[in-house]
Order: C-alpha cells, then sequence, then structure tokens
C-alpha cells in the first residue's frame, strides 16, 4: 500500500516529499464544478490552508449510487483523503478494509455536535459512530415562486397552510396567464417530490417506516401512502406540457422569467436564482411544502479516510475541523447558496430563504433524513420507477401504484 | 446513373422505369431529409447554444437564433470553466488527451501491424490457436477485466499516469487490430514473400521496405478507427488516469454533469463541441482514403 502511494503521478510524488515539512496534502476527491459549488470549495479551501493543508483536488462526476472510481482508486493504491459520498455502505466497505475514519470523538471535543440540527448527526452517523463530515443542508422539496408574478396573480404562497390552499389558488393564477406549477418530470425529480409528499403528508414517523432502513409493509396501507400519490397525480395534472423530461434547471428558469409562478423542488434551485441575478425575499419567495408536517433534509456530506500515518491523519482531521466550524460553514453555505450545518452559525451573510430552513430545523421532529442516507438503494429505487410509471401513464389508479410497492416489497424487502 | 437526357439510345421502354425511379427517389429524399434533420436539429441547438448568453437562454426558446452572436461562451470553456476545483477550463484536458493519443496510437498500431504480418505471411507455431484466441479477447468487454487491470498497472508502477491510459489502450486495441492486420496481409501473393526470402530479405526488412509501403489505405483506417476511440473514451481515462491524467472527455463530463449545481448550457455546449472536434477534422481531412481502405479491404477479404 505505501509503496504504491508514492508511485503516484510526479507531481504528487514531489509535492508529498519536499513539502511535507510545511503543508500536508490531502487529495479531494469531488464532483462540484458549477460556478456557486465552486465558490464555496474555495471558502473552505483558503481556510484549510491557514491551517497548513494542501488541497489537492481530484474531480470525478459520481452518482448516489454505488461508488465505483472510489473504489478504484482505493485499489490502485491512490485513495483520496476526503472524499464526498453518501451512501453508508461504502463507508461500511471502507471500514472493512481498515480504512474507516470516525470522528465521534472529534467532533464531541469540538462541541458542535450540540449544535449539529438533529438530523445532520443522524445522517453523518453510521453503525453508532460519526464517519462523515456535513457540509451543508439542502431542503429536498421547496416552494420558490416569482414575486412578481404573485403579485400581477394576487396571491401569497407563504400563506397557504395546506396544499389544498395551494391547489385553490392554482384558478387565480391560470386566470392572470400563468402557469401556476412548473415542474421538471424527470424520474429522480418525481422521485424526490414523492419522498418529499411522503413526508409533508406523513410525518417524520411514517416517513421512516417507508424510506427508512428497515420499511415496514403495514405501512404501504396506510391511508397516508394513498394521498401522497393522490396529489401526486394533482401534481401531475397541474404540470405544464413542457415538463416532461425536462432539468429542473431549465424548470427554473420559467419561474425566473415569469411564464410560471412556482416550482417544487429541492432548494439547490435557488443557484439558478443567484445565478440570473434574482435576490432572495425580493426578487423570488421561499416557503416549505404548505402544510408540511416534516421536510426533507439533504446533507452534503464528506468522508476521511483512516489507516493514515500520523502527520496526514492530523491534517485530515484539522480539515474536518475547519468544515464545521460555525463562521467557516456560514460562509460555505452563504457561497453556495446551501443552509450551514450548525445552528450557531452566524445568520447574517444569510439570505432569508437560508434563515428560513434555519427556523425550520428548529423542531427536531419536523425533519427527516434523505432516503439516500438510510434506506436500501434497491427499495428506493423501486419507489422511483412506481412514482414516475404513475407519473407517466395519467390511466393508472393510486391502487394500482400501491399494489406495486407491495409487490416490490416481497421482492425486495422480505 | 443519372445522365440519360442526351443519349440517343432511348426506345419506348425507356421513359417508364425513368418515372418509376423518380418516384422512388422522392421517397428516398424525403427519408434522407428525415434522416439528416434528425442528427441536424439536435446540432443546430447545440451550435446556436453554444454562442447565446444565458440571459437568452432562460428565456427557453431553444430554436431561436442568438440575439447576440458571442464567443464568451467558447473562450470559457476552454480557457476557465472549473473541473473542480481547478478553473483551467478543458485546455488542460486536452493537452492530457493528446499525450495520451500519441503512445497509444503509435504503440498500438505498430505492434499489431507486426503482429498480423508475422501471422499472415510466416509460419507461426500455433497460430491457428493463437488467431483464434485473438478472435475471443475481441469479445471480452473492458468492464469485466478493468479490476484486474488496476492491479496489473499498479504493480507496473503507472497506475494513474498517462503511460497507464495508452498502455491499456494499447492493450484493448490489440486483438481487433491484429485481426484487421492479418486479414489484409494474408491476400498478399505468398510468392512475394517466398521471393524476398531468397533475395536475403530477413523479417524486418521485407516488413518496412515491401509490407509497409502496401499499407496505406489499412494504416489510415486503423489510425482512424484509433483516433476516434482514443479520443471519444471516457471510462479508460477515468479508471486509470488518476490525477491529473484525465483526458479532455472526463474534464468535459465534470463540467457538464450537475444534480443540484447551476448549468451554464452554452458553456456545456461550446465544451462538447470543443472536444468532439478534432475526430471530426482528421474524419474530414482523412475520409477519402478511410473509404477507399475501408473498399479495398472488402473486396480483398
Amino acid at each position: 500500500m505505501r509503496s504504491h502511494r508514492y508511485s503516484l503521478g510526479l507531481a504528487l510524488a514531489a509535492t508529498l516529499l519536499s513539502g511535507a515539512a510545511f503543508a500536508e496534502d490531502l487529495v479531494i476527491y469531488q464532483d462540484w464544478s458549477s460556478p456557486a459549488e465552486v465558490k464555496a470549495l474555495n471558502v473552505l479551501k483558503s481556510a484549510a490552508e491557514k491551517k497548513g493543508i494542501n488541497w489537492v483536488d481530484i474531480t470525478i462526476p459520481h452518482d448516489t449510487g454505488s461508488n465505483v472510481t472510489l473504489l478504484n482508486l482505493v485499489t490502485g493504491g491512490t485513495p483520496p483523503n476526503v472524499f464526498s459520498e453518501n451512501n453508508p455502505a461504502v463507508y461500511m466497505d471502507l471500514e472493512k478494509m481498515g480504512l474507516g475514519r470516525t470522528l465521534t470523538g472529534l467532533f464531541k471535543d469540538l462541541g458542535a455536535v450540540d449544535h449539529f440540527p438533529a438530523v445532520v448527526t443522524k445522517v453523518i452517523t453510521i453503525d453508532g459512530e460519526i464517519r462523515k463530515i456535513p457540509l451543508g443542508i439542502q431542503i429536498d422539496g421547496m416552494v420558490y415562486y416569482n414575486k412578481a408574478v404573485a403579485a400581477k396573480a394576487g396571491v401569497d404562497p407563504e400563506k397557504w397552510t395546506s396544499l389544498d390552499a395551494m391547489f385553490a389558488d392554482f384558478d387565480k393564477v391560470k386566470a392572470a396567464g400563468f402557469i401556476p406549477l412548473a415542474l421538471g418530470a424527470q424520474q429522480w425529480q418525481v422521485g424526490y417530490l414523492t419522498h418529499a409528499l411522503v413526508a409533508t403528508l406523513g410525518g417524520a414517523d411514517y416517513f421512516t417506516e417507508i424510506y427508512g432502513p428497515e420499511p415496514k409493509a403495514e405501512a404501504l396501507d396506510s391511508p397516508v401512502l394513498k394521498d401522497a400519490f393522490t396529489w401526486l397525480r394533482k401534481f401531475q395534472q397541474a404540470a405544464d406540457p413542457g415538463s416532461v423530461n425536462r432539468d429542473w434547471n431549465m424548470t427554473t428558469n420559467t419561474v425566473i422569467s415569469g411564464q410560471a409562478l412556482m416550482q417544487i423542488h429541492g432548494d439547490w434551485m435557488k443557484g439558478e436564482w443567484r445565478a440570473a441575478g434574482k435576490e432572495a425575499g425580493k426578487d423570488f419567495g421561499c416557503a416549505q411544502i404548505p402544510g408540511a408536517k416534516a421536510v426533507v433534509v439533504s446533507v452534503d456530506s464528506w468522508g476521511l479516510l483512516g489507516g493514515q500515518p500520523e502527520a496526514k491523519d492530523k491534517a485530515e482531521l484539522d480539515f474536518a475541523s475547519v468544515v464545521v466550524d460555525p463562521v467557516v460553514n456560514a460562509d460555505f453555505a452563504a457561497a453556495k447558496g446551501a443552509t450551514p450545518v450548525r445552528a450557531d452559525a452566524p445568520t447574517d451573510k444569510l439570505d432569508v430563504c437560508s434563515q428560513g430552513v434555519l427556523d425550520i430545523l428548529k423542531d427536531p421532529t419536523h425533519q427527516v433524513q434523505n432516503p439516500h442516507s438510510m434506506v436500501d438503494p434497491d427499495w428506493q429505487a423501486s419507489i422511483w420507477e412506481v412514482a414516475f410509471n404513475f407519473w407517466s401513464s395519467p390511466s393508472m389508479t393510486v391502487d394500482e401504484a400501491i399494489a406495486s410497492m407491495k409487490s416490490n416489497y416481497d421482492t425486495i424487502v422480505k | 446513373m443519372t445522365e440519360t437526357s442526351s443519349p440517343p439510345a432511348g426506345t419506348v421502354m425507356f421513359p417508364r422505369p425513368k418515372k418509376r425511379i423518380r418516384g422512388r427517389s422522392i421517397a428516398i429524399l424525403v427519408f434522407l431529409t428525415m434522416a439528416a434533420l434528425f442528427f441536424c436539429i439536435p446540432l443546430y441547438v447545440l451550435v446556436t447554444t453554444s454562442f447565446k448568453t444565458m440571459d437568452q437562454i432562460r428565456e427557453g426558446a431553444i430554436f431561436s437564433l442568438p440575439e447576440v452572436w458571442t464567443f464568451e461562451a467558447w473562450r470559457y470553456a476552454w480557457d476557465e470553466a472549473c473541473s473542480g476545483i481547478t478553473c483551467e477550463g478543458l485546455k488542460r484536458g486536452f493537452v492530457n488527451s493528446l499525450e495520451i493519443l500519441f503512445p497509444s496510437l503509435i504503440a498500438s498500431i505498430a505492434i499489431s501491424a507486426v503482429t498480423g504480418y508475422a501471422l499472415a505471411l510466416w509460419s507461426v507455431r500455433w497460430a491457428g490457436g493463437f488467431l483464434f484466441l485473438l478472435f475471443l479477447c475481441a469479445f471480452v468487454p473492458f468492464q469485466i477485466i478493468m479490476y484486474p487491470l488496476i492491479v496489473i498497472t499498479v504493480n507496473m508502477g503507472i497506475y494513474g499516469s498517462i503511460w497507464a491510459v495508452a498502455f491499456i489502450h494499447t492493450v484493448l486495441a490489440m486483438p481487433v487490430l491484429t485481426l484487421i492486420f492479418r486479414n489484409y496481409y494474408k491476400d498478399i501473393p505468398p510468392d512475394i514473400i517466398k521471393a524476398a526470402v531468397m533475395d536475403n530479405g530477413s523479417f524486418w526488412r521485407i516488413f518496412i521496405e515491401i509490407i509497409l509501403p502496401m499499407s496505406g489505405n489499412i494504416l489510415i483506417v486503423v489510425l482512424i478507427m484509433q483516433i476516434t476511440s482514443i479520443w471519444n473514451d471516457y471510462l479508460i481515462g477515468v479508471t486509470f488516469g488518476g490525477l491529473g491524467a484525465q483526458p479532455m472527455t472526463v474534464n468535459l463530463a465534470n463540467m457538464v454533469t450537475v444534480t443540484t449545481g447551476t448549468v451554464s448550457y452554452n458553456v456545456n455546449m461550446a465544451a462538447a463541441l470543443q472536444t468532439a472536434i478534432p475526430p471530426l477534422v482528421i474524419y474530414f481531412v482523412l475520409g477519402k482514403f478511410f473509404v477507399e481502405g475501408i473498399a479495398a479491404g472488402a473486396v480483398k477479404g
């Protein structure tokens, strides 16, 4: 293993040997490349440099599923020190190879754990130990609306207290000549909307019965699921014809350009608004899905490579403590347009939407984690498929959708 | 086929088949136009979008022409676009791709040409079995042997460098290329070789002075095949490139693949075009020879 590491590319080998006395290299494997993301990464980079860490970047796009490239790099003897990865199974694989690194002690010493919202702690904990560094928070289903359009149509999305109230206003919006609801009908977007609806209607406990590590068969018989699919059908009927297979980015642009009133999607939508030069609270507003019993939280999180020499290990831990530092984390979140992972982060640089999210997350019972960080990937994939089939074939009934979920349950979970 | 107006040989029979042909050719034309549109419309969107500003793209009319033609997206994609925290644009990947291309090209073509020559024109022990093995290897998907190949390159000490990528390209191209060369050379009359041997020609001398000058067409075919496949490869580059030796395609994928980030469609389109242009240029320059080479191969073997 050791000798392999020295047989890396020349640049790395040279810096390893010559620069060791001054700065420790950390190979950081992630896949963010859009301007706001890079700006946020640079916040971390410059904070890490102050601790004597030299950031060596390796960027390869990877999905949230199985991370082949990470394991290839490990096999190749050039594993990254820090890597973006959500899937708990990967962390367990690394643990088995002796390359796991736990952070429970470090974060306790830093006093960070007490300030993480409940759901963040859940996401970063795998098998009883903290194994991930949380970077930022995103909410999977939020309402982002164009304030000018809302004013013209005479509606106020922030006043809606239920989905019924929201749909009741749609006629007004249509009468004013706007599309009420912009959606991008791709499988993952419909999948995200589905789990956001389950959380909205069922709350945290019910959500865990469907999307938790151990899904329950009884949960599939619950009226909540019927409700969720009934609403999903209403959403589908409210969507404009252009929604078929549309990227969420293009969908956001229809709201930005004033063709549609609003979009329900993850709050990373904010990135497109900001890239178009719009300001939260002035040009666009945001709210949780009306009447939500719980919101689904995605936590961007990175892991550390264990089994390292002492100096490297220290640099890795330094990096982790930099990331969860309240000030650095707030700056990072502000640059990316995300919400900080610490409730005690200074809020002066945050926009109203991120501040709103921090307020929502004050209630520990009102939040659940994104299914990716806990559920069996096969089960989740099957739910996505059912939801998307349901969405794409208007003749499919709610009962048929639930029946096919049940038969999938029998094959996959049992 | 089409110049039929002037010949005096025209009989009464002539106009009828001509009419029939015309009807059919209209159908063919319509079909070809549709097929061409099928490819040209996305290309049109690709090209026009790359010259638009993001403000115009947000309006949503994807078929409209740019209001202001700007090279900004092209410059940004080449020079500034970020792939992770490194914001050097595509040019970094372009250089890597070139560095991967040349060694892979030279090694794969040189080795397979010589092997094909030996198998076709010299009596090699086990040649039949060897050919059969090569034939089988040509059908093994890369993904299946990816892991062992990683371990091999690690043991060779080249994993994560340009040499690893070039080495894998060479190895993987070997079966097909050797078969192509072998089939091309096997139709050279053995008398030529026999005569050359009588004239005291050695294995190498015959190859260089007699066989190579006869291989122009097939070399062009193989050259184009290899340039296209090496340049367009993503999986080998991403798997064996490790740090800093990743080809342009990986660079491109980093730029355009976003899940929760914003998308600069104009920059993405410009970047995609920049990545696609080099093999296209090669194809246009050498395309004539390519068709000739394919035809020669087809007639011969």
